[in-house]
């Protein structure tokens, strides 16, 4: 099982440094990493990823700079680019799949795209090799969530992680680290789904302490963090410094 | 538990529109649809509706002959539908007042909804005071500025206004505040957007609560006048009023306009006037045109109209403008300043900012040629006072 999946705000703290981040990532073992496209309206963000949003676009990371800097890096993670979705329409399925072809993304996340909402778009994607990952969330009911996996399916075990899992949604609310989150029902809700899928899910939204992520690993599914990390990197603490201790399988 | 839409979510030959929105929020989506479905269908929720339009919001609301503003312009006739008569002072009311009820017959205890200018605050801060329901309002930090008095009223409702320091501080922050809070208590509280705008189905469902003004305008111009007007003409922020007002004369054969803030310039940053700056794009959930720069994000905007100060068109007026349905037109901040001035001194009455923009519309459909018109008067002008005074030799 992968046991962990970090997100990165890319161009936070630059984009000169992320090439660094990610090989850096790699070798620590991550098989997987969000890579956040900063965006000016980020309405599923808390308050630590849009501030990190913000601080990139003032520094220059717009969407296809970011995407020209992944161009060509061998020694990254598989990328899952976490975005939304007014960026990608603007700049087109077309030029978006010129872009996308020398990097090491292999996944979408649209925050903000529900299946159905722009067919022709996603399938011509997906057709590219650029799947989106299926999100479920607490108030995603049990149905909704065989629609979601099935508008979103699973690629086979032949595929790497990024394009096979299904975000599960730990809580209401917005990304950003919790005061506490009562793991109780997202546990439930991932024995549910094993009853209707055997992709790999991922658990995320508020995560940050060693007892929760043991706790997810214990579900049988990926932890993510994302802003306890992205806080820390721009306090200037290293990769390695941040993820080492986040990645204890047997914590 | 529904699954699915079962009204149209888009508009127009662009198919604008649609429900982009986060996967937390599909299903309290869904359910709003499927509840704003039956309230419709249900008679109790009609006449609860109506009588509360009738005897809290003041309903319906005068059809005003404006005859020395309309001899200063050079039209034959002038009529001024009064939104600015309602109860809290806009049209917002009718909108805020009717989600009200359906959130408490969806049994939800919270309220949440974003103000631009206030009113749309005021308006749900009051109907939650009568409902008995608990309201917080987001509002940006220059709008709490600029808009004062309606943060005062808002607070003496027992709302609680929360400042958004984000970005300009300004309407579409807050609707990202709004949405970010709803994500976070959806299963117990309500969000009510104040314009036609977000993902499906609030376009529809603030269109359907807002067209009684144009019904009531449309029955009230052929009896006073035995016939249509040549041109009705609104302003446009989000595009509720504009809707309201404009849908019921959608199969009528006469001019409808709707105008936009022109701020201070004709560059991107320096207005509101989407129909003329924007492309299609998304932001708050659904496909409209969009004031944004070549990389996807969204451009800043200026107004000195705190509720036409946004980047988005709703996608239903955006839908009608595209497809020839209406005319847009922009005004600038001093002639809307200009417009406000003449229907103090012609007919007595303070617009407010935002109608002002319709009214300084009006001069060049004289110009064209027009006879008669009916104006949507959205709001009056008590909380611009502070913009009036600084803005105007007063
Ligand atoms: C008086 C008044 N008119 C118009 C508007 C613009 O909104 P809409 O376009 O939804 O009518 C506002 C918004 O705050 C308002 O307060």
């Amino acid at each position: 099982m992968n046991p962990l999946l970090p997100f990165l705000m890319a161009g936070d703290p630059s984009l000169e440094a992320l090439p660094v981040q990610l090989s850096e990532a790699r070798s620590l073992g991550i098989e997987a990493l969000e890579l956040g496209l900063p965006h000016s309206d980020p309405i599923a963000d808390g308050p630590v990823l849009q501030a990190a949003a913000h601080r990139a676009i003032g520094r220059g990371a717009t969407p296809v700079r970011v995407l020209q800097t992944l161009a060509g890096l061998k020694d990254s993670p598989d990328l899952i680019l976490f975005t939304y979705l007014n960026p990608l329409l603007q700049i087109g399925a077309e030029r978006l799949k010129t872009l996308l072809a020398p990097t090491p993304v292999k996944a979408l996340l649209v925050v903000d795209l529900p299946f159905g909402e722009e067919p022709a778009f996603e399938a011509d994607l997906r057709a590219a090799g650029y799947p989106m990952v299926p999100l479920l969330a607490p108030t995603t009911t049990l149905d909704r969530a065989r629609q979601v996996l099935a508008e979103r399916p699973d690629p086979g075990p032949a595929a790497p992680f990024a394009q096979r899992f299904a975000y599960v949604v730990a809580r209401l609310g917005v990304t950003g680290t919790a005061q506490s989150t009562d793991l109780a029902p997202v546990r439930e809700r991932v024995t549910q789904l094993r009853d209707i899928s055997s992709r790999p899910l991922a658990v995320g939204f508020g995560l940050s302490d060693a007892a929760s992520l043991a706790a997810v690993r214990a579900m049988g599914a990926t932890p993510v963090v994302g802003s306890a990390l992205v806080r820390e990197l721009a306090e200037g603490k290293s990769m390695a410094a941040c993820l080492s201790p986040l990645m204890d399988g047997d914590l | 538990m529904t699954d699915a839409f079962a009204l149209p979510t888009r508009f127009g030959a662009e198919s604008l529109g649609g429900c982009y929105a986060p996967e937390t929020l599909m299903q309290p989506l869904l359910d709003l649809e499927a509840a704003f479905r039956s309230a419709l269908a249900d008679p109790a929720f009609q006449a609860e509706l109506k009588a509360e339009l009738r005897h809290f919001v003041g309903r319906p609301t005068p059809l005003t002959a404006a005859p020395r503003l309309a001899a200063e312009l050079g039209f034959k006739a002038l009529y001024l539908k009064r939104e600015d008569l309602t109860h809290t002072g806009a049209h917002k009311i009718n909108n805020a007042l009717a989600q009200a009820l359906l959130a408490r017959r969806m049994g939800k205890t919270e309220i949440i909804a974003e103000t631009g200018a206030g009113q749309h605050g005021v308006a749900t801060a009051a109907a939650c005071a009568r409902l008995g329901l608990a309201c917080t309002v987001y509002m940006g930090v220059t709008d709490m500025a600029r808009q004062a008095p309606n943060v005062a009223r808002m607070r003496l409702f027992g709302t609680k206004v929360v400042p958004v320091e984000a970005g300009q501080g300004t309407l579409k922050e807050a609707v990202n505040e709004a949405l970010r809070a709803w994500a976070g208590r959806c299963d117990h509280a309500h969000y009510i957007l104040g314009s036609a705008l977000g993902p499906h189905p609030f376009p529809t469902l603030v269109r359907t609560f807002q067209t009684v003004i144009g019904e009531e305008a449309r029955a009230q111009v052929l009896e006073q006048a035995g016939a249509l007007p040549e041109a009705v003409i609104a302003c446009a922020g989000g595009g509720s009023n504009g809707l309201g007002l404009l849908v019921p004369f959608l199969g009528d054969p006469l001019r409808r306009l709707a105008v936009e803030a022109g701020g201070h310039g004709r560059a991107l940053g320096e207005h509101a006037a989407r129909l003329d700056g924007g492309r299609a794009g998304v932001l708050h959930g659904c496909k409209t045109l969009l004031l944004q720069d070549e990389h996807g994000h969204t451009a800043e905007t200026a107004s000195i109209s705190a509720g036409l100060d946004y980047p988005a068109l709703g996608p239903e007026l955006a839908a009608l403008a595209l497809d020839g349905k209406l005319e847009v037109r922009r005004a600038s901040d001093d002639e809307a300043l200009a417009g406000a001035r003449l229907l103090c001194e012609r007919e007595g009455i303070l617009p407010a900012l935002e109608s002002s923009h319709a009214l300084a519309a009006l001069p060049a459909l004289a110009a064209e040629g027009a006879a008669t018109v009916l104006l949507g008067l959205s709001g009056r002008g008590d909380k611009d006072l502070s913009t009036y005074q600084s803005r105007m030799e007063i």
